[in-house]
């Protein structure tokens, strides 16, 4: 399986490299804003001229304008949850459907290595990928508060919301790699991919600002990603935890069962 | 080890109502050239692919060595190459070699010197990535893959597409070699020039159905060859009754003679005439499958 890594390494190690640097470097960005700006009086002035469903989500999604409040907004910005979408989404749809595409998973198969082993391998590096991703954002944000004497998210609360970050992404990939072992065509499978995470996320804004639609917020994957929840209580909730982790392990689980059984290409 | 290198049992794979496979059965021996000749779709690939565990047989079953393909203790006794040769376009050629070298934990691959040497792979080729590199040198890759760890067991699939001529008598060497060491020889092709010149026993596939399984020696004196004559006159009406003619077609001058055997009693007949054009080409498959479905087999 080292072999399996080490190749997987070569062949991401660029994509994964840069994915990691803009999501670190996002996460600075936002702490060097919200100390070189006096944010909670920006933030009342605009209120005062947006319309009420604009108040209601920007109070839903920040909570409140506080250092804190906004640095863990950064963890939940569509930036951020792109990155760490995109890796996931990447890795899983190429894991089975973009070698059967590219035709190298027959000969890889040939090899004296089990489905299982090769399998394995790519959730390891997967899990191992996204970990460096969510790491790398809660380095830049304790260097940015650091060097921007921000002291606004103690390191246990910013290893905590880089887990919950990281189960999320676990969680799209698990999803991902179900429709991966199903298909041949890693691009197919990556819009499936993201069109899922996409769906969800939606669901869990619209799901903030309209009461009505309240009741599908459990319904997302996204409403057991809350960045807010852990600043404010120092604790990953066990459901969130539950919940996502359920996602990924099952994803895994229904994807290897299939992997298993299929025949390839 | 007891057990054949290769035994197929009354194999089948349907997907869903499309047969690719049914009742397929032979064994490879150990220090022999196998081959497994069929038109393209008759269901080679599919084969192999079984037999490699890549493709689950909807009946029967295959052995290699005694063991279930799916074991990856069994494939480390096998080489493959596959009919369509896809590699890692962003590797260089050496770092393939090393990388599915590195799937066996069984040391420095014994035979990659020696069939780099053959195959004519020089140093510039397998330091460039292998999306730069043509389809002949891709292939050759392929062929060292497959064999540079001196498998009991070597799965080809139409190995020499893209080879040039050179290349192929190398390359059916290195095969001739390898059985000579005792190693066995899955050939598959749809080239029966090249099955002839390199397998010992051939079976016979047609549309997922084996149509026999015998030696290549067998087959040659079986087989019906297709002679195409157009004389100085009329063409002799008395060519059917010559020894060893099967069929004939004649119109005119033209005469289309189907012969089984030996060909001298009818070159000697044709040659008490005056020829204008003498066409005799290589056999094919096509041949094979007269041979089989007008009687002659």
């Amino acid at each position: 399986m080292r072999n399996l890594l080490r190749r997987l390494a070569g062949r991401y190690g660029l994509f994964l490299g840069v994915a990691a640097a803009v999501m670190a470097g996002f996460e600075f960005v936002i702490c060097a804003v919200v100390s070189s700006i006096d944010v909670p009086a920006l933030f009342a002035e605009l209120m005062k001229s947006v319309p009420q469903v604009m108040k209601d989500l920007v109070g839903q999604y920040i909570g409140g304008f506080g250092p804190a409040d906004l640095l863990a907004f950064g963890w939940n910005h569509p930036v951020a949850l792109a990155i760490g979408g995109a890796v996931a989404v990447v890795l899983a749809s190429r894991a089975v459907a973009g070698e059967i595409e590219a035709g190298t998973l027959e000969l890889v198969l040939s090899q004296p290595i089990s489905r299982g082993r090769y399998f394995a391998g790519q959730v390891a590096f997967a899990a191992a990928a996204l970990a460096v991703l969510s790491l790398a954002g809660a380095a830049a944000t304790f260097a940015g508060e650091r060097l921007y004497g921000l002291d606004a998210l103690g390191t246990r609360s910013l290893l905590l919301l880089a887990a919950n970050f990281f189960l999320l992404q676990a969680a799209w990939f698990g999803v991902t790699l179900l429709v991966s072992v199903f298909g041949r065509e890693a691009g197919r499978v990556a819009f499936a991919g993201f069109l899922v995470a996409l769906l969800s996320y939606l669901i869990q804004v619209i799901a903030e600002i309209w009461p009505k639609a309240a009741f599908l917020r459990p319904y997302s994957p996204n409403a057991y990603y809350d960045p807010r929840v852990i600043i404010k209580t120092g604790a990953l909730p066990a459901g969130s935890v539950a919940v996502l982790a359920g996602i990924a392990v099952a994803g895994a689980a229904l994807s290897f069962w299939r992997f298993k059984r299929r025949d390839i290409p | 080890m007891n057990a054949p290198p290769l035994a197929v049992d009354d194999l089948a794979k349907r997907y869903g109502p499309v047969r690719a496979l049914a009742g397929v059965s032979f064994s490879v021996e150990a220090g022999e050239v196998f081959g497994y000749l069929g038109p393209n779709g008759a269901g080679k690939t599919t084969t192999l692919r079984i037999i490699l565990g890549l493709v689950h047989a909807s009946a029967g079953g295959v052995t290699v060595f005694g063991g279930a393909p799916a074991d990856p203790r069994t494939r480390r006794e096998i080489g493959y190459l596959p009919g369509e040769m896809r590699l890692y376009g962003e590797m260089t050629g050496g770092r393939l070699l090393d990388y599915f070298a590195g799937f066996r934990n069984a040391g420095p691959p014994v035979l990659r010197a020696r069939l780099l040497a053959a195959l004519g792979l020089e140093p510039p080729d397998l330091a460039r990535r292998v999306k730069f590199l043509s389809h002949g040198t891709r292939q050759k890759i392929g062929l060292v893959i497959a064999m540079q760890h001196d498998p009991q067991l070597l799965l080809l699939d139409e190995p020499t597409t893209g080879l040039d001529p050179l290349v192929q008598k190398a390359f059916r060497d290195l095969v001739l070699e390898f059985a000579a060491r005792g190693r066995a020889v899955f050939f598959s092709s749809h080239v029966l020039s090249e099955v002839e010149a390199v397998c010992g026993r051939v079976a016979i596939l047609r549309a997922g159905k084996l149509v026999a399984v015998e030696s290549v020696d067998d087959l040659r004196a079986r087989m019906l060859r297709r002679l195409e004559v157009r004389f100085g006159g009329d063409a002799p009406l008395d060519l059917g009754t010559v020894a060893g003619v099967a069929r004939t077609e004649v119109e005119g001058k033209d005469a289309r003679l189907w012969i089984r055997g030996d060909v001298n009693p009818v070159l000697r007949r044709i040659a008490r005439e005056e020829v204008e054009r003498f066409v005799f080409p290589e056999a094919e498959l096509e041949d094979i499958f007269l041979t089989y479905y007008r009687g002659g087999g």
